[in-house]
């Protein structure tokens, strides 16, 4: 190549739009780091959603795909008595249904722990030793689910259990019973287990919500003529509502995926009879427990997605 | 209208560890714009706070029109406050923030809504009442707090630092502003500020606050004609007075090389020349006898201002000796940095013809002249 044609290669370079070529090289930057995440989310993510989606519709033996058979396995898994027990729903009588169960935690439990927590997170804001308080509430969060369920078979123990314990103590003696094995009652014991451990979670939230609050407004309310009451509902509330959102919809995700404390409890079966089964507990039997009915547990599996998905979705969206 | 009275009233924290105001006793009459001004941590905003009800004293009495509040809420003293980060309610629009005391207090909307526009009205944020605290500039926010603020009609109106969040310019118009504002509604008024020219331009009396103690009470003019303590003397002005120490020998007041002042022409001075106080001190003692009274270590002060420069030794007055250390020509003035046995002293002059390391000579007259003794109090 001549000199002439070297000059005449570079000034064509520079006659080129600039950016351009810093674009394409920024999207292969881009390309190049994203790679090993999106492979992973593929993998373990995206690819098995598909997996199921796809299987859901085919008959399966036992691990092996057989063939197309349309909406079989989901016509099969709804009118299931253990996803949703209708005849028993109306009688109010349990087992109702995993799917039932799950809502049933989603409308005691979310309620119950964001007010909760809400309740401690405005007790313990202007309290001496807030800090150690609040680790005091937010440790049993911080324990895996597994073991929460195993605390509450010691504390719901008919004999040793400091639950019974209690009723004896206050002269409710005739209440003591198997609260965890008695299909009736055991899903509220259960839940207020789960209470118990999640109340942590929502104080915390809130709890730094109520410190990101300029101390200012609350003195300016009450100069104003505001009292306790009214600054709560006019300034505080307002302020913590973007937090109780994600109180809220983190605490129906995780009852949807409810799995460890009713494992600990009722094992695969989910209790006696299947009686405070979840989703969770009936993916697991489907997919692991003989008769094994792969395509089944790909259905539930995907209705916990559904349930759950744009609620994320929604959250990650935020702001 | 309310007149405020505060009796020997100190504010302890963290169990007394911490003293922030110490036996503040003050009257503020009925109308009145007083002005707390100190430094930093002085404790002028508790003062204020304690005023307001949002703390309370561990000892003294508050009184409103000689009813005592002391351990009543804020709103049932019916004071109304402007906080230094106007601490408007980000999730409410400005018609609600202003509206809010009313709101609280169960007036009907209607009447609400046309005293929201009145008061909008007269602080000139007509068009802004739709919007939110977040899309208002400094000054507007400024004006909405001072709105919700006035729109109850409060017995007392109380300003914790609320100019200090505004650019130079705006901080100027919306001096001048309150100030009408307060002359027009006629609210008493407590205001805590650190900037001087503030305190001086708005105030009926100033508060003067040191530690958390007060210093000295008095309208501006006489606070910087008649400072009381070395203290004052040495805060309020700008540059501030300069305090010349020396000690006392046979009726003049040595400053070693620098040469040394009569002590009798600068007391007498001061005495006849006071503004307010004519009458002689209460325990019937006389100027001479005070004179002789000064022992030891006294400072002499003279501002900056009332400092003339020569090069030549004057024969007659007040003359002390000094070098020149800097001159800085600031247009409206130049200021002259003396240095007086190693103390730097400051002279505004009307223009700069010395120059640096030279020697000269400050003169002042008797009357420009300030006596304060070994404990920083003003002699005569």
């Amino acid at each position: 190549m001549s000199l002439r044609d070297q000059l005449d290669a570079v000034i064509a370079d520079t006659d080129r739009p600039y950016g351009l070529a810093v674009d394409r090289d920024k999207a292969i930057a881009i390309a190049v780091f994203l790679v090993p995440g999106l492979t992973l989310f593929t993998i373990f993510s995206v690819g098995p959603i598909a997996y199921s989606a796809i299987g859901s519709f085919y008959s399966w033996d036992t691990f092996t795909m057989e063939h197309f058979i349309g909406l079989d396995n989901w016509i099969r898994s709804f009118t299931d008595p253990l996803i949703v027990n209708w005849s028993n729903m109306r009688e109010l009588q349990y087992p109702m249904g995993a799917l039932t169960h799950n809502l049933l935690w989603v409308v005691l439990h979310v309620p119950a722990s964001t007010f909760l927590g809400l309740a401690i997170a405005l007790l313990f804001a202007d309290l001496k030793g807030r800090r150690i308080l609040r680790s005091m509430v937010f440790a049993g969060f911080t324990v895996p689910p597994i073991v929460i369920g195993l605390v509450l078979m010691f504390v719901y123990d008919p004999q040793a259990g400091i639950f019974n314990e209690f009723l004896r103590v206050i002269g409710q003696g005739h209440l003591v019973r198997n609260w965890t094995q008695s299909p009736q009652v055991a899903i509220y014991a259960l839940i207020a287990g789960g209470i118990w451990v999640h109340t942590g979670f929502s104080m915390l939230l809130y709890s730094s919500a109520l410190s990101a609050i300029d101390p200012s407004l609350i003195e300016s309310a009450k100069v104003d003529g505001a009292g306790a009451w009214r600054r709560f509902w006019d300034i505080i509330w307002p302020l913590v509502k973007p937090v109780t959102a994600v109180v809220v919809i983190m605490g129906i995700i995780w009852v949807m995926r409810m799995f460890d404390i009713v494992y600990a409890a009722g094992g695969a079966a989910g209790g006696p009879n299947h009686a405070y089964s979840v989703l969770g507990i009936e993916v697991y039997r489907a997919a692991f427990r003989p008769q094994i009915d792969y395509g089944m547990a790909m259905v539930v599996a995907l209705l916990q997605l559904f349930i759950v998905a744009p609620l994320a979705l929604y959250i990650a969206r935020m702001r | 209208m309310t007149s405020i009275a505060m009796g020997g009233v100190s504010k302890y924290f963290d169990a007394g560890e911490t003293v922030a105001n110490y036996r503040l006793t003050l009257e503020v009459v009925d109308g009145e714009f007083l002005v707390f001004l100190g430094p930093s941590g002085c404790g002028k905003t508790t003062a204020l706070r304690l005023i307001a009800g949002l703390e309370q004293p561990s000892e003294g009495a508050i009184y409103f029109d000689n009813e005592r509040v002391d351990g009543r809420s804020p709103s049932s003293r019916n004071v109304a406050m402007v906080f230094q980060n106007y601490a408007l309610y980000p999730h409410m629009t400005v018609a609600e923030n202003i509206g809010y005391p009313l709101r609280v207090r169960g007036v009907p909307p209607d009447e609400r809504d046309r005293k929201v526009e009145a008061v909008t009205t007269l602080l000139h944020i007509e068009d802004q009442v739709e919007k939110k605290p977040a899309a208002l500039s400094g000054g507007q926010r400024q004006r909405v707090a001072l709105a919700r603020a006035i729109i109850r009609e409060p017995s007392v109106f109380l300003l914790d630092e609320p100019l200090s969040n505004l650019d130079a310019k705006l901080r100027q118009e919306m001096r001048i502003e309150l100030k009408r504002l307060q002359n027009e509604l006629d609210i008493t008024t407590v205001y805590v500020t650190h900037n001087q020219e503030e305190a001086m331009s708005m105030a009926d009396r100033v508060v003067v606050m040191n530690q958390g103690t007060i210093q000295q009470v008095a309208p501006p003019q006489e606070l910087y004609e008649r400072p009381r303590t070395a203290w004052v003397a040495r805060f309020i002005g700008s540059p501030p007075m300069n305090l010349f120490e020396g000690t006392r020998q046979n009726g003049s007041i040595d400053f070693g090389e620098a040469g040394a002042v009569e002590l009798d022409s600068v007391v007498r001075a001061g005495e006849t020349d006071d503004p307010v106080d004519t009458t002689p001190p209460e325990d019937g003692t006389t100027a001479s006898v005070v004179t002789s009274d000064v022992q030891g270590e006294v400072a002499l002060g003279v501002r900056p201002e009332d400092l003339t420069i020569t090069t030549s030794r004057p024969t007659t007055g007040n003359v002390i000796e000094g070098r020149v250390d800097t001159v800085e020509p600031l247009g409206e003035y130049v200021l002259v940095n003396v240095t007086v046995n190693d103390q730097l002293v400051n002279a505004k002059l009307a223009d700069g013809t010395v120059s640096r390391d030279e020697r000269v000579y400050l003169t002042f007259d008797n009357d420009d002249a300030y006596l304060y003794d070994e404990n920083g109090e003003l002699v005569g």
